[in-house]
Order: structure tokens, then C-alpha cells, then sequence
């Protein structure tokens, strides 16, 4: 056990945790934040991507050790944010979440994507989806949400 | 079972040089191979060392000779930087997925020594060093001779990666090519890169190297000295030559992701195309 410092969803926090434990299932089991999904638990489907200083992480992957003093934001901190108002309403009006399984880790990645590159073309959308798998969808409402979002959130990212 | 969050470099050397410990970067490699069922702690067999946020060696920077990338720089902030070599980033840029370039290493991707690491190429191509300290001290190793085999690496226990060096050697143009079953995050079938020169109509530089075709990465100094020299016209006659010498070059194999004839005919065909592209080169 070990004292872990971080920044979770705008406030410090301070947990008694062993350093080895995955950022998800801290998320998950210890603080009860369970928007934070898992797939594949080995970095291939995205479902557990947070962000980690504004960049979409795979929380399955990441030992709490390596959060100390890094900001992460999980869709529960996220959700009161202009961005994903935007990003929420471009997603239901283009059928971009059916499920909704991997909706948590679009939308980072999708937020990750509009903070570096707040107009990107629809080549650079889906790149930066490459991480994150949807079983319904098919994507192309998902790649149509996030160049909307870029439309519609002008000024926001 | 120790768990270790050194608070310095100089902490950090001192940890390793009295326990023998797994040393976990970004752990986009080590947290796979230690995977547990959800909600478990991974499995570890030995005590764990947390580097990922040792500052000291996060530094992108340049000398004279030199780009250095420090040890702890994930591939997003390598990517991004202005010094990293081209081809470097050019081949960072299909590693994984965007989410795990935020947090994977370089150092990482060659320790891990993967025959389908892909930064492992580049390090190989362009003749990068590694410096690994300890408390007894500090070397440099070349890339090539630190992968000794599949995930063996020349390294003590009590030794940390601290940078790669990249020289800062001039070429016309480089090459890298990377088959994988799809676009992005997919592992590397075959990749293959190159880099050449054009001086008064005669290759002044040639260089090449080979990822998922071995063991480790493959380079051959002998055939590089066969063809630098060559006037254009005389590698245009010997292109079916070269391309044959340089499968020979190769042993890939068949595993989950793709057949030995397949890579094989790949290889080949990249090589044709990188020496065509030699020929045709126009120089100042
Ligand atoms: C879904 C997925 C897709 C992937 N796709 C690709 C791909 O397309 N191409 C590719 O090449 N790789 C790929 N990888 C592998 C991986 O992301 C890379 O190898 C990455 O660069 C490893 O860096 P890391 O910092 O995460 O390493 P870690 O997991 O932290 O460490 C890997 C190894 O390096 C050692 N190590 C790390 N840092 C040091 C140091 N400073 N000194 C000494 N030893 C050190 C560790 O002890 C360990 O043995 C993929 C991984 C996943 C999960
Ligand atoms: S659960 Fe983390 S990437 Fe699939
Ligand atoms: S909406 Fe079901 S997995 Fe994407």
C-alpha cells in the first residue's frame, strides 16, 4: 500500500492503494465511478479510455502508480463540461452511441482529438478512433458526431 | 513484494542495484504480460519500479552529434517534437493507437524487444544509442547490439535506459513501410526501412532494415557497402540481384498473424520498390 496523490475530476484526491492496482479498477471498485467501462482489458478496444492531463488514456493499462500527480478526468467529472454537452447532443442526433458500451471512450477520444486539433477532416476523425472499437454502430455515425461536434462547439475546444 | 515509486533518478539507480525488479514505463507492454481478471491486482513475480514519472530523464533535446530522447518521453511527446528524427516519427505515427501513443515509450518499445517492435527498426536504420546508468556508473550501446533476441536484452539488473541517441546523420530521403491487417493499431506483419543519398549520379548512402523478418532486426553492413557507390544505372541492372540477396537476408516465420511466404514476397516487394525509387532519385 501506498500513498497515491492525483487529481481525479477537478479535485485532489488521496487514496491508501497497492501502486500496482490498474487505474480502472480503482475508478471502478474503490471509488464506484463506473462510467469508466472495460472491454478487453488489454489496450485493444478503447472502452476504458479516461483522460489523463486532457489526452485519452487506456485506463486498463495504466498502474495507479504512474497517475501520481496527473489530472484525470472520467466521464463523471466530464459530463458537467460545455464540451460535452456538445459532444453528448452530436452523438444522439447522429445515432453515434447505440449500446453505448464504448460511448465513454469515444467521447475521450473524441475530446483528446478536438484539443489538439479542434477542425479536423473526417481522415484525421478516424484515425483518432483507431483505439476505440464499436460493435453497433459501424462508425460512420460516430466519425459524423465528431465532425459535427467540431461544427457545433466552435470556439469550445 | 515491493512495489517502488522512487522519487529521483539517483533514487531510482539505488532501488535497482538492490532489488531485481521489473521496471515499468508506460506498462502498455508489462501490464498486458502481467494481466489479471478484472478487478485483481496483475500478477507479479518479482518487486516492480515505477518510472514513468521520472522528470530527469523526460528531456527531448540536442547537441552537436546528437538528438537525445529521454528515456521517460512518450511516443505522443516524441512525435510531436521538432528534433525527432522524420522517420522516426513517421513510424511512431502507426504504432498502436493514438490513446496508448499518450502514455508508451520508446525506451519501452526496444527494452520490451519484440521481433514486431517498430521503433526498433528506425533505432536499427539510423544507428541509435542507448545510455543505461547504474549506480556503478553509466555506458552507451548501439540498438543493435542491445536486442540480443526475443525479448532478451543486453542489460544488468541493476540498469536503467535513461536516453536514446539519435546522430544526426544527413540522407536525401528516407522510407518506412509498415504491413499490418489494417491501417492503425495493428502489429506489424513486415516493416521495412530505408534510407539513401544521390551524390553526382552514384548512391552515396544506403541503408536498410528489416522488422518482423527475424528474430531481431535485420541490417546487412555488407550489402549496404555492395551498394553504396554504385552509379544509379548500375543498381538499375542489378535491382532483381539485390532483392534476392536481401531476402537472404531474412528468416520470418509463421505465427498467429501472418505466414513466412507471405512476408517473405512482402519484404521483397518493398525492397524492389525502395531500390526503383534509388534509381529514379533525382539529386541536386
Ligand atoms: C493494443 C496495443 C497495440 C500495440 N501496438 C504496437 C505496434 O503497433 N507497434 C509496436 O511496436 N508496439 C505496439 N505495442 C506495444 C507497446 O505499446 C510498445 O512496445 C511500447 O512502446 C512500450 O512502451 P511502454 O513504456 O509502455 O513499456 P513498458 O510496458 O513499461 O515496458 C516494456 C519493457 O521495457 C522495459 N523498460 C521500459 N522502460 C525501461 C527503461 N527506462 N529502462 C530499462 N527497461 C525499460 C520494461 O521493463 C519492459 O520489459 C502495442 C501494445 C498494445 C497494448
Ligand atoms: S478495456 Fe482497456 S482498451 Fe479494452
Ligand atoms: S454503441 Fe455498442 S459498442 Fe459502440
Amino acid at each position: 500500500m501506498a500513498k497515491i496523490k492525483f487529481i481525479l475530476n477537478d479535485k485532489p484526491v488521496e487514496l491508501d492503494v497497492d501502486p500496482s492496482a490498474r487505474l480502472i479498477d480503482v475508478l471502478r471498485v474503490n471509488l464506484n465511478l463506473t462510467a469508466t467501462k472495460e472491454g478487453c482489458g488489454e489496450g485493444s478496444c478503447g472502452a476504458c479510455v479516461v483522460l489523463m492531463d486532457n489526452k485519452g488514456v487506456n485506463s486498463c493499462l495504466l498502474p495507479i502508480a504512474n497517475v501520481i500527480g496527473h489530472k484525470i478526468t472520467t466521464l463523471e467529472g466530464f459530463k458537467h463540461t460545455k464540451q460535452f454537452e456538445v459532444l453528448k447532443m452530436c452523438f444522439a442526433d447522429e445515432g453515434g452511441s447505440q449500446c453505448g458500451f464504448c460511448t465513454p471512450g469515444m467521447i475521450f477520444a473524441a475530446h483528446s482529438l478536438l484539443s489538439s486539433n479542434p477542425h479536423p477532416n473526417e481522415e484525421e476523425v478516424r484515425e483518432a478512433l483507431s483505439g476505440n472499437l464499436c460493435r453497433c454502430t459501424g462508425y460512420q455515425s460516430i466519425v459524423h458526431a465528431i465532425l459535427r461536434a467540431s461544427k457545433e462547439g466552435e470556439g469550445l475546444w | 513484494m515491493v512495489k517502488y515509486i522512487p522519487s529521483s533518478l539517483d533514487d531510482a539507480l539505488k532501488f535497482l542495484a538492490e532489488h531485481d525488479a521489473y521496471i515499468c514505463a508506460g506498462g502498455t507492454d508489462l501490464m498486458v504480460l502481467k494481466r489479471n481478471i478484472a478487478g485483481h491486482l496483475p500478477k507479479f513475480d518479482k518487486d516492480v519500479i515505477y518510472v514513468s514519472n521520472l522528470k530527469e530523464i523526460s528531456k527531448i533535446y540536442e547537441d552537436d552529434k546528437y538528438v537525445h530522447i529521454g528515456a521517460t518521453a512518450t511516443l505522443d511527446e516524441i512525435y510531436n517534437n521538432k528534433l525527432t528524427p522524420e522517420l522516426l516519427k513517421k513510424a511512431i505515427g502507426e504504432v498502436a493507437s493514438v490513446n496508448i501513443r499518450h502514455f508508451a515509450t520508446l525506451a519501452g518499445n526496444i527494452a520490451n524487444a519484440s521481433p514486431a517492435g517498430d521503433t526498433i527498426v528506425i533505432d536499427y536504420l539510423l544507428d541509435a544509442e542507448l545510455i543505461l546508468k547504474s549506480v556503478r556508473g553509466e555506458r552507451a550501446v548501439k540498438a543493435k547490439d542491445f536486442v540480443l533476441g526475443v525479448r532478451k536484452i543486453d542489460r544488468q539488473k541493476d540498469e536503467l535506459i535513461t536516453e536514446i541517441l539519435f546522430p544526426k546523420t544527413k540522407y536525401d530521403a528516407g522510407m518506412w513501410y509498415k504491413v499490418g491487417s489494417r491501417k492503425a493499431d495493428s502489429i506489424s506483419k513486415v516493416s521495412v526501412a530505408g534510407i539513401y543519398s544521390i551524390q553526382g549520379g552514384k548512391v552515396s548512402k544506403f541503408a536498410l532494415a528489416y522488422g518482423s523478418s527475424a528474430i531481431t532486426v535485420r541490417r546487412s553492413e555488407a550489402l549496404e557497402k555492395e551498394i553504396t557507390g554504385l552509379s544509379q544505372k548500375e543498381l538499375a541492372n542489378r535491382i532483381e540481384e539485390f532483392v534476392e540477396k536481401y531476402s537472404q537476408t531474412i528468416s520470418p516465420i509463421d505465427d498467429q498473424r501472418s505466414t513466412k511466404d507471405y512476408r517473405l514476397l512482402v519484404a521483397k516487394n518493398i525492397t524492389r520498390k525502395f531500390l526503383k525509387e534509388v534509381v529514379e532519385a533525382k539529386h541536386e
